[in-house]
């Protein structure tokens, strides 16, 4: 049990009658990539909001590092404390410099010090490969530079999971792979890592498992290897087929 | 060939007005009549009111002016302590401009970047506040107790504007906050208080505060009739305030506060330094045109009997001695009232400049 990182069992979430989650039941262990993919609306980003609590769940447990989700307030902040996340459309802070985005949660919820906050963000902005530019604002980055220095952002608070919500979608293709080589060392340095992409070729080299979901439901969870090579499911087929045709 | 390696030849000023204004005979006529009617109306005024002017009148009488053509400023040299300072005791007036002092340099310093913080602000204003009611209000240090309703002129009109924001603006923030909260017993607090309050005029809620309330209220919490009123006032000026700050908030994506809780930041944190900074620079705009309005309409206190900068103007030339000289004293008024709003509307200038570093 001290190595799971989340355990999801029976869950189920609504908008208002609508089911959009069906009886999710999954469990990733420390230290795991696991790659979450399949057709837009088929509920994988709501899968992981869930798990940080930007979307509440109506039915079933969410446990993340030994603690329930559930109403309190004081455990939803605990668990966010611990998980990270990177959105598609970044959300970097756009009033303030990229050293003072990263330097901000810790400094308020971590309780560091100015000096330390700021040591670590020089830190992790020098493994983002992006060190020069932090005292520029956000607005004076690319997009892969932005995504990048979200990375880093998120990384500051000292996460024990990082959550992607498709981070390279909403990127030029000469700037996905900035982002997708940060990302492959995070996952060789051990870190836990729940990501939502579309990106193939990151799911093969990089994931422990890969989980296709469509409907809301999880269809299916495999390998990589036998994820792309056998896949299973009917769904899943027919998904591969349309994404690996290009 | 070398037409084309020149740029298209510019225009010498004088060729550029010419092709602008006299290209053909009705250009050419609307143009010399605009400008002859413009030198008119230029000279008419100058004559009036610097050539042909009367500035100073020795015995401080106003036949000097009754003799002259053009405009009467010796009005002002008479009467400008009453517009400045109102009925307070005419020999204590120094402490009455003290006080103003206070509170404009206060302003000033409050709008540069050293003063950005919420804890120096409170305390700027509150060493204003104190100032300003040692030295208006008097009663401690041996000065003589001056009430408010001896208040008056530009001291009482500052005093009220500034009053009146400082309450209001974090009623506004309150206010707009309710009004988005997840909670419908907060939210619909909220609303109606905001569209209650807009529903009403003005007039009526510094009527209320001004008449009503004391009939209401026991008798501990009534006060003077100057607080009241300006508790009045800052409500109304918090509901529209709230509205503006509203569409500030709203206009941020909401990836900002996700991003925030996804750092594990709680819900202050989350509003004082990710939501509100934002929110203030989208609605910068519409804040200092409130801002402008809500100094515009301190003149209403006149009708609850409050010698304001509007009202002593009226009664700086409401004698028979100086009744004729309305105009030179509405000219100077309209001055006072247009260095404040000029340079509340420089400063946003200020801030739109400086704050656009770093928006997308």
């Amino acid at each position: 049990m001290t190595d799971t990182a989340i355990q999801i069992r029976r869950m189920n979430k609504f908008y208002g009658s609508f089911q959009v989650l069906r009886d999710i039941n999954l469990t990733v262990r420390k230290g795991e990539r696991i790659v979450i993919c399949g057709p837009s609306g088929s509920g994988k980003s709501t899968l992981i909001r869930c798990i940080n609590r930007l979307e509440d769940h109506q039915d079933g447990s969410i446990n993340v590092l030994g603690t329930e989700l559930n109403e309190d307030v004081g455990s939803i902040d605990l668990i966010r404390r611990e998980v990270g996340m990177v959105f598609q459309h970044f959300n970097l802070f756009p009033h303030l410099t990229v050293l003072e985005n990263c330097t901000l949660a810790p400094m308020l919820v971590r309780r560091f010090s100015r000096a330390e906050a700021e040591r670590v963000a020089r830190e992790y902005l020098e493994r983002v490969r992006i060190p020069e530019k932090a005292d520029a604002f956000p607005s004076e980055l690319s997009g892969g530079q932005q995504q990048r220095v979200a990375i880093a952002r998120a990384l500051c608070m000292r996460p024990e999971i990082l959550l992607f919500d498709e981070p390279t979608s909403a990127l030029d293709p000469e700037m996905i792979n900035e982002v997708l080589d940060v990302m492959r060392e995070l996952a060789m340095d051990g870190m836990t890592m729940v990501c939502v992409t579309h990106e193939m070729g990151f799911a093969r080299q990089v994931a422990d498992r890969v989980i296709f979901m469509s409907n809301g439901e999880i269809v299916e969870e495999n390998t990589p290897e036998a994820f792309f090579t056998n896949p299973r499911n009917e769904r899943t087929r027919g998904f591969l087929a349309k994404i690996l045709a290009h | 060939m070398t037409d084309m390696t020149h740029p298209i030849p510019r225009n010498s000023r004088l060729e550029q007005l010419r092709h602008r204004f006299l290209r053909t005979p009705l250009d050419i006529a609307v143009t010399a009549a605009s400008l002859l009617l413009a030198l008119f109306v230029g000279w008419k005024l100058l004559d009036w009111a610097v050539l042909s002017a009367v500035w100073t009148s020795p015995d401080g009488l106003s036949q000097p002016c009754r003799d002259a053509s053009g405009a009467c400023w010796a009005v002002i040299e008479a009467r400008w302590r009453l517009i400045l300072f109102g009925v307070f005791p005419y020999a204590e007036q120094w402490r009455a401009a003290v006080a103003t002092a206070a509170l404009i340099l206060a302003g000033g310093l409050s709008c540069l970047p050293l003063f950005w913080s919420v804890i120096r602000q409170a305390l700027l204003w509150i060493a204003a506040f104190a100032l300003f009611m040692v030295f208006m209000h008097g009663g401690v240090f041996g000065l003589s107790s001056v009430p408010p309703a001896q208040w008056g002129g530009l001291a009482l009109t500052l005093f009220f504007f500034v009053a009146v924001v400082i309450v209001g603006m974090p009623l506004s923030i309150c206010l707009a906050l309710m009004r988005r909260s997840d909670l419908p017993v907060i939210r619909g607090t909220a609303i109606i208080l905001i569209d209650g309050v807009r529903a009403l005029p003005l007039v009526t809620i510094l009527f209320t505060a001004a008449l009503i309330l004391p009939f209401v209220l026991p008798g501990w919490l009534q006060g003077d009739k100057i607080w009241r009123v300006i508790a009045g006032f800052a409500l109304f000026f918090a509901a529209y305030q709230a509205e503006v700050l509203r569409s500030g908030i709203q206009a941020l994506p909401r990836g900002q506060e996700e991003a925030a809780k996804a750092l594990g930041m709680g819900y202050f944190h989350r509003i004082t330094r990710v939501v509100l900074p934002q929110a203030f620079r989208n609605a910068l705009p519409p804040t200092i045109n409130q801002l402008v309005i809500t100094l515009m309409e301190t003149s209403l206190i006149v009708i609850i009997g409050f010698f304001d900068l509007m009202a002593s103007g009226n009664a700086a030339y409401g004698t028979g001695e100086w009744s004729f000289a309305y105009v030179e004293v509405y000219a100077f008024i309209a001055l006072i009232y247009g260095v404040f709003v000029f340079s509340l509307s420089r400063y946003g200038r200020y801030l739109e400049r400086r704050l656009r570093v770093g928006s997308s």
